[in-house]
């Protein structure tokens, strides 16, 4: 039972993140290599906040997630304005300076030896999380809630400038739309939501290092958004998310060692990439096609 | 003591240089991001390590074998994946995610049929003293066929008649297919080049380094750095970034130390896409 539920939990994490890709990827067309970045950023001042102060856990996100935000900004003024490959190339390298200074600014972050202790989260300052029941429970939660305000931003003037933008920037331009602006909120929204689930999975695990946020990480992330499918419903994430975090404890099921399975559920993913861009290239329940 | 550090500096340069060619060529060309370099890249690697360790083939002959059965590899990733979604329109960032599909199964199997831990080849043959300065026989051999594969490159490139076709197909593909050129031949001729430089490329240095599974994406990436620093849209600027960023990287080592080499390529990465985003040498494009 608490394997099923640590599964659940791990799930109710991935489909934060892979909603929070969604909305760069699919909504904003902003194919984004660095969404492991701001899941790292997230966890490490997470912990921070966790291991010194005795603070509520609203207050802590809250924290978390406009720290993360205003990295963000930074990343976004570089590179927003950038166009297709370009901009692919300068989320990857902010992930790749994100991931080095993880590694090597062992003062602050202890580089690859972790840091392990990290407290559980205390819901109002008082009421700590120990039980899985109540990890599951809360984390269940705020997946719903996280899809619940995604949901809700389609339907939103901003989430319909975005579609506009998806359809036809040119056009939206025209129409005196700040498109690189609307992006950069678009970047800034997704950032914050990606270190919320840091932040869980910081307090969840109690240790975290910096091999979990690597670019392998933001590719395996968008894997799993483009297995859901990419554009305006919830769904399509929730699905990719379920499917890698389901497919691996499947493959354990049959009984394959440990490091077999690891490489042949990374070859089946990456099958199901290749067939999945010549017929389906928004994904299995996506409705937006990628630029 | 610098000169030690620029010297090696310049040697890693020409192994980036070889690398970025191989990805330039694809990318100028076919205006895909090809992200399964890095695995095309391992591949040659283990393949040079299967016949020189395991065959015990002479290094020069695996060498030779693993450069062809690269270019097969590479040629194969055009003809089964690349061509197909081009067929059926499929916008350039859609080729390139099938191309992190391709490299994630590509560099999967290799881990499943050699195992993830590193493997060494034999080291051997005295270092060449320049003075008081020290480069490796490794090193040597380093500097050597990369230097003559630069220059054939360069020569290539520039006078002859597949150099000349392979610029007209970068500058306009459409117009190229229009003045009754034949594309796919072109292209079949393009990424068979460019598996051929990324398995040097992979050869050389690995003989040296060594190779696991993972050593790719870090390679490639660098070597796409090269190729923005160096000039976007030409061939030959890919050896003024690949040798820059050499010397870069050898001077941050000598003033920081190894572990911050990636954020100074990376940082100098996002302010080259900041100010000049065509790169020293680049011609300035239209975004569209």
């Amino acid at each position: 039972m608490e394997y099923l539920l640590h599964i659940g939990i791990m799930l109710c994490i991935y489909i934060i993140l892979v909603l929070s890709t969604n909305m760069t990827v699919g909504m904003a067309n902003l194919l984004t290599l660095c969404q492991a970045a701001f899941y790292g950023i997230g966890a490490y001042i997470g912990t921070y906040f966790l291991m010194q102060f005795n603070l509520p856990f609203v207050v802590i996100a809250l924290i978390v997630m406009l720290a993360t935000g205003l990295t963000s900004i930074v990343i976004s003024y570089a590179s927003v304005k950038l166009k297709g490959d370009y901009f692919i190339l300068g989320t990857l390298g902010f992930q790749m300076i994100i991931y080095t200074i993880l590694y090597n600014w062992i003062d602050v972050t202890h580089g690859p030896y972790g840091i392990p202790g990290i407290p559980s989260i205390k819901l109002f300052g008082v009421w700590s999380l120990t039980s899985i029941y109540a990890y599951f429970f809360f984390s269940v939660v705020l997946a719903v809630v996280v899809a619940l305000i995604f949901s809700r931003l389609q339907h939103s003037p901003y989430g319909r400038m975005l579609k506009a933008i998806h359809t036809d920037e040119l056009s939206a331009q025209t129409l005196g739309r700040n498109t690189i602006q609307l992006k950069s909120w678009a970047f800034f929204i997704s950032a914050t939501f990606a270190s919320l689930a840091g932040l869980i999975y910081a307090s969840y695990v109690s240790y975290i290092d910096p091999t979990s946020f690597t670019l392998d990480e933001s590719i395996f992330i968008i894997t799993a958004l483009f297995i859901g499918g990419i554009g305006s419903r919830v769904w399509g994430p929730i699905v990719g998310a379920a499917v890698v975090v389901i497919l691996p404890e499947l493959l354990s099921l049959i009984g394959l060692p440990n490091a077999v399975a690891d490489n042949l559920r990374a070859v089946i993913y990456g099958i199901i990439l290749i067939v999945l861009m010549f017929y389906r290239p928004q994904g299995l329940l996506g409705d937006a096609k990628l630029k | 003591m610098i000169v030690q550090f620029v010297i090696n500096g310049v040697i890693s340069g020409i192994l980036y240089s070889l690398l970025a060619i191989g990805f330039a060529l694809v990318y100028n060309t076919t205006k895909v991001f090809h992200i399964v370099a890095a695995a095309i890249y391992v591949f040659a690697a283990y393949m040079f390590y299967l016949f020189t360790a395991t065959f015990g083939l002479p290094i020069i002959i695996s060498a030779l074998v693993a450069v062809i059965l690269t270019m097969g590899l590479s040629l194969l990733t055009d003809v089964s994946v690349y061509r197909p979604l081009k067929k059926r329109k499929a916008s350039n960032n859609v080729a390139m995610i099938a191309s992190i599909g391709m490299m994630t199964v590509i560099i999967n199997l290799l881990a499943m049929f050699f195992g993830d831990e590193a493997k060494i080849f034999d080291s051997n043959g005295s270092p060449f003293l320049l003075g008081e300065f020290i480069i490796t026989a490794k090193q040597m051999w380093q500097l050597v066929i990369g230097a003559a594969m630069l220059i054939l490159f360069l020569l290539f490139i520039s006078v002859s008649n597949w150099g000349i076709r392979f610029r007209a197909l970068s500058t306009d593909s459409m117009l190229y297919e229009t003045l009754g050129y034949n594309n796919s031949n072109t292209r079949t001729m393009v990424f068979l080049m460019s598996g051929a430089f990324i398995a040097i490329a992979s050869c050389l240095t690995v003989y040296d380094r060594g190779v696991d599974p993972h050593i790719g994406m870090d390679v490639l990436i660098n070597a796409i750095v090269a190729m923005i620093l160096g000039g976007t849209g030409r061939f030959g600027t890919c050896i003024l970034g690949g040798i820059s960023l050499g010397v870069l990287q050898a001077l941050a080592i000598y003033q920081f130390s190894s572990n911050w080499q990636n954020a100074v390529t990376f940082i100098l990465l996002l302010i080259l896409l900041f100010l000049r985003p065509q790169g020293i040498a680049g011609y300035k494009q239209r975004t569209v």
